[in-house]
């Protein structure tokens, strides 16, 4: 699906609608805090069970679109969205669009690892408790189907009821994706998942998503443009608060159109 | 120490500066030996003055219910029932509101209200316990009696289990409405704390709980309280340690009756109250005595509760590997 989808050339980011199946179409979306505006206008179609990579240098809005897609930055009371986010065909920044219902379809990871000081099992049954009843042994098998998707398993399937805190920074960050896929969302967002991370933690993470990939639809933010090469096959640029391109991964990185992304991948600034 | 007062600070001996931190270090181990040397001092003396009472009604005088001045009988069991009543009273009361009141100031309020809110209950923990008192006795008490105590007649009094907590006569003083008070006079510490701890957890965990799809008050019982567990319990503490020694709004409104009963309704006595009340009439060595005893056995029971507290922390951490 996704080789199908990369074979399509899109010639301008206005037709990115044409792109495969959209999974996430995002369409005008301004972005406020207070009265400062974080983005502006932007349209992206996010193609489903394929990364995306957003990129772009500090402040030009990239997490600020993460956390729009979620809603998360709705417990902050001056920040405010307009646009549309459509999501399986609603309008998910519609007031009446159920928070508990969006939060299911959309999961997200953060820069710094985020375990709950409990059990690695309460932190992977966190989320699965709201939304399912479901029988003890079950909830034991979605436990362990996580932790293997999360590549985590075999690390800690000896030491369920330990604490989560007692585990390292990248296998934390690996049980906050369990915790997240467990519930078994459409959309995986990454907000600079490896940033606090040390390379092999990063490479196991990269090789996670890569795996990931065919499961979930995933938009990734990362500061790390080899990383977005890397994991990604489509890349969004970003600059203060516009998007600039979105392109197929491998053209955004050796032939961009848009000069100001081309500075921005050959290091000029950011 | 002298030695290591030097290498702790890597300043060669000899030099003027190295001769400061020397004086410097001393008198920090002297303050904090003094301390120690005070609470010592203060417990053995209270034993020493107790001695009488300990001498003649051994083991008695703790398990002992009467208290009796005229046939110089002194047992401290009242007291301490309803220091130990009162105090748990308080906390039933404080601990909720306390936490709601933090929880709302660090997530729920408008920025702006935070400020003046915080202050007006930093400002409650100001007002001198003697007013509490006035105000229990002449204000709170009548509305107890009128008001609340009938209906938990009515309602609770006739009930399986509790309901001998909730019967006798409605008269406004007694345990319930000392407790209370009590309640309300370590709110502010045991909010204020809970305020500064709430604050300080990170910003992220809140979101990747609300990324999870977690209500407030999932986040709350969920992330907050667990990460911010052992300060917060050490909050509670704070407030009960205030709860156990409170004297003067106590006394105003306990009632000062030396007699044990099962109902919350019912006037009783507390270790402070008892010896504020009775200090200026104790006439004979036994009875002062006995008042000296009750005055360690406060001290006793306080270090008991907060050794206590101490050991549950360090096996809940135990548990969870650590908590911050």
């Amino acid at each position: 699906m996704n080789d199908a989808a990369a074979t399509l050339r899109i010639e301008t980011p206005a037709d990115a609608h044409a792109d495969g199946p959209v999974k996430i179409d995002i369409r005008a979306l301004d972005f406020f805090y207070g009265k400062s505006k974080a983005l502006n206008a932007v349209d992206l179609a996010v193609p489903a069970h394929a990364v995306t990579a957003i990129i772009g240098p500090s402040g030009c809005g990239k997490s600020t679109l993460l956390r729009t897609i979620n809603r998360i930055f709705e417990i902050y009371p001056d920040q405010n969205a307009e646009g549309e986010i459509v999501i399986d065909g609603e309008n998910v920044l519609d007031r009446r669009y159920k928070l508990s219902a969006l939060r299911r379809k959309v999961g997200m990871v953060f820069q710094k690892p985020t375990p709950f000081a409990s059990s690695i099992r309460n932190n992977v049954a966190f989320a699965l408790a709201y939304y399912e009843r479901l029988p003890r042994a079950e909830l034991n098998d979605r436990i362990e189907d996580a932790l293997r998707q999360a590549a985590l398993w075999d690390e800690v399937k000896d030491k369920l009821n330990a604490s989560a805190l007692s585990l390292s920074g990248g296998q934390q960050q690996r049980l906050c994706i369990a915790r997240t896929i467990a519930v078994q969302p459409g959309i995986v967002l990454l907000d600079e998942p490896t940033s606090a991370l040390d390379p092999i933690s990063t490479a196991k993470i990269e090789e996670l998503i890569h795996e990931m990939r065919t499961r979930f639809t995933i938009v990734i933010v990362t500061h790390n443009m080899q990383q977005a090469a890397r994991v990604s096959q489509k890349t969004a640029f970003f600059h203060l608060g516009n998007l600039v391109e979105f392109d197929d991964t491998s053209r955004i990185f050796t032939n961009p159109r848009v000069d100001r992304t081309r500075d921005y991948i050959t290091g000029r600034y950011g | 120490m002298r030695d290591r007062a030097v290498r702790y600070v890597g300043i060669p001996a000899g030099t003027r500066g190295a001769a400061g931190d020397r004086l410097f270090g001393l008198v920090t181990a002297g303050a904090a030996w003094f301390v120690l040397l005070l609470l010592a001092g203060a417990a053995v003396s209270m034993a020493w003055g107790g001695r009488l009472a300990f001498e003649t009604f051994g083991l008695g005088f703790v398990t002992g219910q009467e208290w009796n001045v005229v046939e110089a009988k002194f047992g401290a069991l009242v007291p301490i029932y309803g220091t130990l009543v009162t105090s748990a009273i308080a906390l039933v009361i404080a601990v909720p509101v306390s936490i709601g009141i933090a929880l709302f100031l660090t997530d729920i309020a408008p920025r702006w209200t935070r400020g003046p809110i915080a202050i007006a209950i930093e400002l409650l923990a100001a007002v001198p316990s003697i007013i509490y008192g006035m105000w229990g006795l002449f204000v709170f008490a009548p509305f107890m009696a009128a008001h609340i105590e009938p209906w938990l007649n009515d309602h609770l009094g006739d009930k399986a289990v509790i309901g001998p907590l909730f019967s006798g006569p409605p008269i406004g003083i007694g345990m319930l409405t000392a407790g209370i008070v009590l309640g309300i006079m370590i709110i502010p510490f045991i909010a204020s704390v809970a305020r500064d701890v709430f604050n300080a957890v990170p910003p992220a965990l809140k979101e990747a709980a609300v990324a999870l799809g977690s209500t407030r008050w999932e986040i709350l019982s969920r992330v907050t309280l667990p990460y911010t567990r052992s300060a917060i319990v050490g909050a509670i503490f704070l407030g009960l340690g205030r709860a156990l020694g409170e004297t003067m709004a106590v006394t105003f409104v306990l009632g000062n009756a030396h007699d044990l009963s099962a109902s919350l309704l019912m006037p009783s006595n507390s270790i402070a109250a008892a010896i504020a009340n009775e200090f200026t009439e104790a006439d004979t060595n036994l009875y002062r005595s006995s008042l000296i005893a009750l005055a360690f056995l406060l001290f006793v029971v306080t270090f008991i509760v907060l050794t206590a507290a101490k050991l549950m922390l360090a096996r809940m951490d135990r548990s969870f590997g650590r908590t911050h």
